[in-house]
C-alpha cells in the first residue's frame, strides 16, 4: 500500500492554495504599488483590520465544520455589546479598564448563543433556518424590546482606552506615524486556541465527526446534542466578545452596525476551505482568506482603484475562489 | 456452558400494534457464519437492533455466553462483545483511516483531549488484527466500498468483538470485491468469531454461511444448517411461494436492427463497441463494475457523449446529445439507483410515472392535474402497482412497487429501446420475478431491450443474447442455450 | 374530508395563526386597529416585498436557494433611477416622461435576468451549492452598485413615476395592490396549470431522477431564477417608487423577511413543497403584525421582527412534529 506524503497531502488541501495566492496578491500588489504595501503604516493598518472579521470568522468556522450555518452571530454580537456597554454606562463602569464590558458581552453572547443551542440540539432543523429566526427574533430585542440606543461620545473610558491599546510606533518613509494594535495579539490568541480545540481536543474531533456524518457520530458513542450546545454556546459568547472588541476600536456602540455582517463573513470561511456539507475547514485557510480579503481590500487605493470598488473586489475575490474550488471538487470525484 | 455464543427465545416486538417480531427464536455459534435472510420488511433489522440494544424486547429471552442479559443497551452490548457493522459503515468520510479507526475506542475511552501518537498505535493495532495494510492518513471518502468495510470490520476488532453482525454488506460491492470480504469473514470465523450475515442474495447464502435463518413476517421460518438445505426450499421460505425461472423465449425478433452501436468509443471507459440489437429481443450487457456498461448506456441516453462512434436508430445516424434527444427518438433508461436517480420520492405517484410523458398530456405548455391522474391510473391498473390512490407519495410503496413505478413512466412513452440498469437491484425475489415478466411481455410486444446487470442469474434467465464487457470492450458474445452463469464466469473475470 | 383535513392541513393551521393574531389586535386595540386607514396601510405595504416572496418561492420550490434577488434588484434599480434621472429634463411632456421610465424599466428588468442567467449558470453549469453561489453574487452586485453610486442616495425621480407607489384608486385600493394581486394570479396559474409548474415541483423533488426521465433540468432552473429575479426585481422598482430614491443596500433587510415568510408558509428551500394559498395568508398576517405592533404607541417597529423571529423559531419546531404536509424536518442534502 502506497503511503502518501505530508507534501503530496499538503498540496490536497485548498488552504494551501489560498496561501499561494495570498502570497501571490501580495507580491503584486507590492509591485505595482511601487513598495507601498510594506510600509509599516499600510502592514499595522491591516492588521488591524483583520481583528473583527477575524474573529467573527473562527466562530463561524466552529459552526461550519459542525455542518451548521450561523446567520445570527451578528446579531448576537450587537445585542451584547450594546447591551453591555449601555449597562456599564448607566452603572458607570468601565472608567478605568474594560474588564466588566468585556465580562457582560461575552455571558450576554453566552446566553443568546444557548437558545440557538438549545433548538438545533433537540430537534433536527436546518441550522439555516433557525439561526434566521434568532436573528430577527435578536434584533427585535435589542432596537424593539430594549430600543438600545446608540452611544458615541459618551462611551466609557477604559473602552476607548482599551481599544485604542499601542503595542509600538511605526514610522513610514513619508514620516507617517501609526500605532501597532495590541487587540491584533488576541485575534492571534483566539486563532491559536480555536486551533487547539479543533484539533486536539475530542470536542473538536467531534465537531469534525458531527460535520462528516451525524448517525455514524451518534453510533461511535459521542453526545452529539451536549455538543452541539456546548458548541453554539462558545460561538455565542465569541460572538459577544468580538463585538466588545469592535466597540473598542470603533469607539462605539451602534446596534445597527452589525447588520448583514453574516453575508461578508459566511463567504470569507468557505473561501477558506470550509465547506457548506461540514467536515471541512482549518482555522489557517480561515486566516489566510481573510487575510487576502482584507489586504485586497485595504490597498485598492495603493494600486490606483476607487475605494468605493471595495466591496465588488471582495466579492469577485470570493465569486472566483468559490468557483474554483468547486471546480476541483467536481474533477476530485469523477 | 451450551454451544450457542447468542441465544434467543421467544422473541416478541411490537410497534403501536403491528407486530414486527413474533415469538422468534435464534442462536448463534461462535466460530460459524449464521446468514440472517428475509424479504425486506420480515422482521431482520429489528432483530438485529435487539441484539445490538436499540430497541428493546417486549417478551422473551436473551442470553449471552449462557448469562441471562435482562436488559440491552448500546453499550452493554458493545462490553458483551457485540458489534454491528451497519449498511452505510458508519465512517466519517472527511476525517483520516487513523481517526477514523481510533475515534470509537478515544470515546468509550473518555478521553478529553488528542494524542496523535496513541491513535496512530491504536489504529496500526485494529489493522494488525486482519493483517490490512492502507494509508492511515488517507481521506477515508477517497477509498473504495471494499476498503471502508474493512476499516470498519478493524475497527470493529479493536472492541474485543465476539459476534460482528454485518448488515447487507455486499450490496455496494464487485464479485471481486465480495470474494474478498469472505475470505476476510472466513479467517474470522477460524479466529472463533460469530458473524452473523444479513442478506437476500441466494447465492452468496449458500456460498458462505454455515447456518441460516429465515424470517417471513416476524416469524422464523428456518434454523438450521445451510448444508443439506436445497436452494428452492430457501427461496420457498423466504417468498412464501415457489419460484420458478421463466426463461425469456424471443416470439418475434424483427429482422432489420433498430438500434446499431458503431465502433463507439469513450475515453477512459469504453472502446470500439460495437452491436445491434432488433425489436423484440432482449440483450443482456454484462461485465464487472468499471468494465464501462453504465457509461454505455449512460451513451445511449445522452448523459455521456462518445468522443468517436457512431449510433444508428432505424438506418439513420443520430446524436444523442441529451436524455431529451434519447427520448425523443424513443430511447427510455431505467437508472441504476432508484431511489436517487428514478423517483421524485416526496410526489405523487401519478406525477412520477407520467414525468416522462407531459409533452403528450400537456396542450400549449398548460396540462391539468385530472389528466395526468387519469392516465396515471391506467398504469397503475396495468402493472398492478399496489395503491389505493395513485396521488399518494412514492415513498409509500415498496422497492419492487416503487421499480414498476420506474418503469411504467418510460411506458407511458412511446418507446422502441428501453435500457435497464440493473433493474432488480433491492427487490425482493417475489416483486423481482413480477418485474422480469413483465419484461419479457414488453419484449414479445415488440420492444427492444437492453438489460445491464451483474447478477448472472437475471442475464442468464432474460437474455435472449448476451454481451460481455472487461476493461472497457466487449469480450465475449453469446446466444441461447450457451448463455450460462459458467460460460459467463470464464470470461468476465 | 380526511383528504380535504390531509391536503390543507397546513393551510389551516395558518388560517389559526392569522385568525388568533387578528383576535389579538382586535381585543387590545379593536377601536384603532378596525379603522380603514390601518387596512390602507397593510395593503399598501406588504406588496412590494409580497411580490418579492412570490418570486424566491420559484426557487425554493425549485430547491435551489437565491440570497442574491435583493442586491441584484438594488443594482438593478439604481441603473433604472440612474436612466430616468439623467434622461428626463424639465420641459419634457408626460408621455416623454413616461418613455423614459419605460426604457428605464425595461433596463432593471434585463438586467435581473442577465443576473439570474448567471445564478443559474454558477448552479447548473458549475456545480455550486446555490447558497455559496448567491451569496457571493450578493456580494458582487452590492460591490457594483456601491462603486457606480459612490455609496450615495439617488434621487430626482420624476413625480410620475413616485405616482406609481402612491396613486390609490376608489380611494381604497392602491396601484401597488392591484399589481401584486396580477402577479399573484399569474404565479398561481404557472404553478397550477403549466407544464413549467408541474416539472418545478419534480425538479425540486428530486432534480437527478427528473433528468433521468428526460425533463431538461438546466433549463427549469433557469426559468426559476428568472421568475425569482424579475419579480423580486419588479418588487424593488415599486419600493423605489415608493421612497423616491433608489440605494445600492435599500431593502436588505427584505432578504430575511421573504426567507422567513416562505419557511413560515411551508415553502422549504429543500424543493418540491409549499402551495402559493399558504404564501398569501403568511405574508398578510406579516405585515398585519407589523401594522399592529404600530398601532401601541409605546412599541416602536422592532417589535414586529421580535414576533416574526419567534415565530419562525416556534413554527420550525412544531414543524419536527408534522410528518406529512406543511414544513419538514430536513438535512443536508447532496453530499
Amino acid at each position: 500500500m502506497q503511503k502518501s506524503t505530508v507534501w503530496q497531502r499538503m498540496t490536497k488541501r485548498t488552504e494551501f492554495y489560498i496561501f499561494l495566492v495570498l502570497i501571490l496578491m501580495v507580491i503584486v500588489i507590492q509591485l505595482v504599488s511601487g513598495g507601498q504595501l510594506f510600509e509599516p503604516n499600510q502592514v499595522v493598518t491591516i492588521l488591524r483590520a483583520m481583528v473583527v472579521d477575524g474573529l467573527f470568522a473562527l466562530g463561524c468556522l466552529m459552526v461550519m465544520v459542525s455542518g451548521g450555518f450561523d446567520m445570527s452571530f451578528p446579531a448576537i454580537a450587537a445585542l451584547s455589546y450594546s447591551l453591555a456597554t449601555t449597562i456599564c454606562l448607566n452603572a458607570g463602569w468601565c472608567t478605568t479598564n474594560a474588564w466588566m464590558g468585556f465580562l457582560l458581552s461575552v455571558v450576554f453572547g453566552a446566553i443568546l448563543g444557548m437558545l440557538n443551542g438549545v433548538i438545533i440540539a433537540n430537534f433536527a432543523l436546518n441550522t439555516m433556518l433557525v439561526t434566521l429566526g434568532t436573528q430577527t427574533f435578536f434584533t427585535g430585542l435589542s432596537m424593539g424590546l430594549f430600543e438600545l440606543k446608540e452611544i458615541t461620545s459618551t462611551l466609557p473610558k477604559g473602552l476607548r482606552a482599551f481599544g485604542e491599546w499601542s503595542l509600538f510606533e511605526v514610522e513610514s518613509s513619508a514620516g507617517l506615524k501609526s500605532s501597532m494594535s495590541g487587540l491584533f495579539l488576541i485575534l492571534i490568541a483566539v486563532a491559536i486556541i480555536v486551533s487547539l480545540i479543533l484539533n486536539k481536543t475530542m470536542f473538536g474531533r467531534a465537531l469534525y465527526a458531527i460535520g462528516g456524518n451525524e448517525v455514524s457520530a451518534e453510533r461511535a458513542g459521542y453526545n452529539v446534542k451536549k455538543t452541539k450546545f456546548i458548541l453554539y454556546t462558545i460561538v455565542g459568547a465569541l460572538a459577544g466578545f468580538t463585538g466588545m472588541i469592535r466597540v473598542c476600536m470603533a469607539r462605539q456602540s451602534i446596534p445597527k452596525a452589525m447588520v448583514n455582517k453574516e453575508m461578508t463573513i459566511i463567504p470569507a470561511v468557505i473561501l477558506g476551505g470550509a465547506s457548506i456539507y461540514g467536515g471541512e475547514g482549518t482555522v489557517f485557510g480561515t486566516m489566510c482568506a481573510i487575510s487576502l480579503i482584507t489586504v485586497v481590500t485595504n490597498s485598492m487605493l495603493l494600486v490606483g482603484i476607487d475605494t468605493y470598488w471595495q466591496k465588488f473586489f471582495n466579492g469577485l475575490i470570493i465569486l472566483i475562489g468559490i468557483t474554483i474550488s468547486s471546480l476541483q471538487a467536481k474533477r476530485n470525484t469523477r | 456452558m451450551s454451544e450457542y455464543l447468542l441465544q434467543m427465545k421467544g422473541i416478541d416486538k411490537s410497534f403501536s400494534g403491528v407486530h414486527a417480531l413474533d415469538h422468534v427464536d435464534f442462536a448463534v455459534r461462535p466460530g460459524r457464519v449464521m446468514c440472517l435472510a428475509g424479504e425486506n420488511g420480515c422482521g431482520k433489522s429489528t432483530l438485529v437492533k435487539i441484539i445490538s440494544g436499540v430497541y428493546t424486547r417486549d417478551e422473551g429471552e436473551v442470553y449471552f455466553e449462557d448469562k441471562l442479559i435482562e436488559h440491552i443497551t448500546p453499550a452493554e452490548a458493545t462490553r458483551l462483545g457485540i458489534q454491528v457493522i451497519y449498511q452505510d459503515l458508519s465512517i466519517f468520510p472527511n476525517l483520516t483511516v487513523m481517526e477514523n479507526l481510533a475515534i470509537n475506542s478515544e470515546i468509550t475511552a473518555n478521553r478529553k483531549l488528542v494524542n496523535k501518537k496513541r491513535w496512530e498505535e491504536t489504529a496500526k493495532e485494529a489493522l494488525s488484527k486482519i493483517g490490512y495494510d492502507i494509508d492511515l492518513y488517507a481521506k477515508m471518502g477517497t477509498l473504495s466500498v471494499a476498503d471502508k468495510q474493512l476499516v470498519a470490520i478493524c475497527r470493529a476488532l479493536l472492541f474485543n468483538a465476539k459476534l460482528i453482525i454485518m448488515d447487507e454488506p455486499t450490496t455496494a460491492l464487485t464479485k471481486k470485491e465480495v470474494d474478498a470480504l469472505f475470505r476476510t469473514v472466513r479467517q474470522l470465523k477460524e479466529s472463533g468469531i460469530a458473524i452473523m450475515f444479513i442478506g437476500h442474495k441466494i447465492e452468496e447464502i449458500f456460498e458462505i454461511s454455515d447456518d441460516v435463518c429465515v424470517m417471513r413476517n416476524g416469524k422464523n421460518v428456518f434454523l438450521g444448517e445451510t448444508r443439506g438445505l436445497e436452494r428452492k426450499d430457501l427461496i420457498y421460505y423466504m417468498t412464501g411461494r415457489e419460484i420458478n425461472d421463466d426463461f425469456f423465449v424471443p416470439k418475434n425478433i424483427s429482422e432489420k436492427p433498430v438500434l446499431e452501436v458503431d465502433k463507439l468509443s469513450l475515453k477512459n471507459h469504453f472502446d470500439d463497441i460495437s452491436f445491434k440489437l432488433h425489436k423484440g429481443e432482449i440483450l443482456g450487457i454484462t461485465g464487472l463494475l468499471g468494465s464501462g456498461r453504465t457509461e454505455l448506456a449512460l451513451s445511449l441516453f445522452g448523459l455521456e457523449h462518445p468522443h468517436s462512434g457512431k449510433i444508428i436508430m432505424n438506418g439513420r445516424e443520430v446524436k444523442i446529445k441529451s436524455p431529451q434527444q434519447a427520448q425523443s427518438l424513443k430511447i427510455g433508461y431505467v437508472p441504476e439507483d432508484r431511489l436517487t436517480e428514478g423517483l421524485c420520492l416526496a410526489q405523487p405517484i401519478a406525477d412520477n410515472i407520467e414525468l416522462s410523458s407531459l409533452k403528450r398530456l400537456s396542450k400549449g405548455g398548460l396540462i391539468k392535474k385530472e389528466t395526468i391522474y387519469r392516465d396515471a391510473q391506467i398504469w397503475v391498473d396495468k402493472f398492478k402497482i399496489k395503491t389505493d390512490d395513485a396521488r399518494k407519495n412514492a415513498n409509500t410503496l415498496s422497492g419492487g412497487n416503487q421499480q414498476k413505478i420506474v418503469l411504467s413512466k418510460w411506458l407511458a412513452t412511446d418507446l422502441e429501446v428501453l435500457v435497464l440498469n440493473g433493474p432488480t437491484v433491492g427487490v425482493d425475489i417475489g416483486a423481482k420475478q413480477d418485474i422480469h415478466a413483465l419484461v419479457h411481455e414488453l419484449a414479445n410486444e415488440g420492444l427492444a431491450v437492453i438489460i445491464i446487470s451483474d447478477d448472472l442469474a437475471e442475464v442468464v434467465v432474460n437474455c435472449s443474447r448476451v454481451l460481455v464487457m472487461k476493461a472497457g470492450r466487449i469480450v465475449g458474445e453469446m446466444e441461447g442455450k450457451d448463455i450460462t452463469e459458467e460460460n459467463i464466469r470464464e470470461i468476465i473475470m | 374530508m380526511k383528504d380535504i383535513k390531509k391536503k390543507y392541513g397546513y393551510t389551516f393551521m395558518l388560517l389559526g395563526l392569522a385568525a388568533i393574531v387578528i383576535l389579538f389586535f382586535t381585543i387590545t386595540k379593536a377601536g384603532a386597529f378596525w379603522k380603514a386607514d390601518v387596512w390602507k396601510g397593510i395593503m399598501a405595504q406588504f406588496p412590494e416585498y409580497g411580490i418579492m416572496t412570490l418570486g424566491l418561492m420559484f426557487c425554493f420550490i425549485c430547491g435551489k436557494m437565491d440570497m442574491s434577488f435583493m442586491m441584484l434588484a438594488d443594482f438593478a434599480t439604481v441603473m433604472a433611477v440612474r436612466h430616468i434621472v439623467q434622461n428626463v429634463t424639465p420641459e419634457m411632456d408626460n408621455g416623454a416622461v413616461g418613455g423614459v421610465i419605460i426604457v428605464g424599466i425595461l433596463i432593471a428588468l434585463g438586467i435581473a435576468v442577465v443576473g439570474a442567467i448567471i445564478n443559474a449558470m454558477l448552479v447548473t453549469q458549475l456545480n455550486i451549492p446555490p447558497v455559496m453561489a448567491t451569496i457571493s453574487m450578493q456580494m458582487v452586485w452590492l460591490g457594483i452598485s456601491t462603486a457606480i453610486t459612490r455609496g450615495d442616495t439617488v434621487t430626482g425621480l420624476p413625480v410620475l413615476y413616485t405616482e406609481i407607489g402612491h396613486k390609490t384608486f376608489f380611494n381604497w385600493l392602491p396601484l401597488p395592490m392591484i399589481l401584486f394581486i396580477v402577479i399573484f394570479l399569474i404565479c398561481w396559474f404557472i404553478l397550477k396549470y403549466t407544464v413549467y409548474g408541474e416539472k418545478l415541483y419534480m425538479v425540486g423533488s428530486n432534480e437527478k431522477a427528473a433528468k433521468f426521465s428526460g425533463i431538461n433540468t438546466t433549463a427549469v432552473v433557469l426559468t426559476s431564477y428568472i421568475l425569482c429575479d424579475v419579480l423580486a426585481t419588479i418588487g424593488a422598482l415599486v419600493m423605489v417608487s415608493t421612497m423616491a430614491s433608489a440605494k445600492a443596500d435599500y431593502g436588505t433587510s427584505y432578504v430575511t423577511r421573504c426567507i422567513l415568510i416562505l419557511v413560515l408558509a411551508g415553502v422549504v428551500p429543500n424543493g418540491g413543497m409549499g402551495k402559493i394559498i399558504n404564501v398569501l395568508i403568511t405574508l398578510i398576517t406579516i405585515q398585519i403584525i407589523a401594522t399592529g405592533v404600530n398601532l401601541f404607541s409605546n412599541l416602536n417597529t422592532y417589535y414586529a421582527s421580535l414576533i416574526w423571529g419567534a415565530l419562525l423559531v416556534i413554527v420550525l419546531i412544531l414543524s419536527t412534529f408534522m410528518t406529512d404536509e406543511g414544513v419538514i424536518s430536513f438535512k443536508k442534502r447532496g453530499k
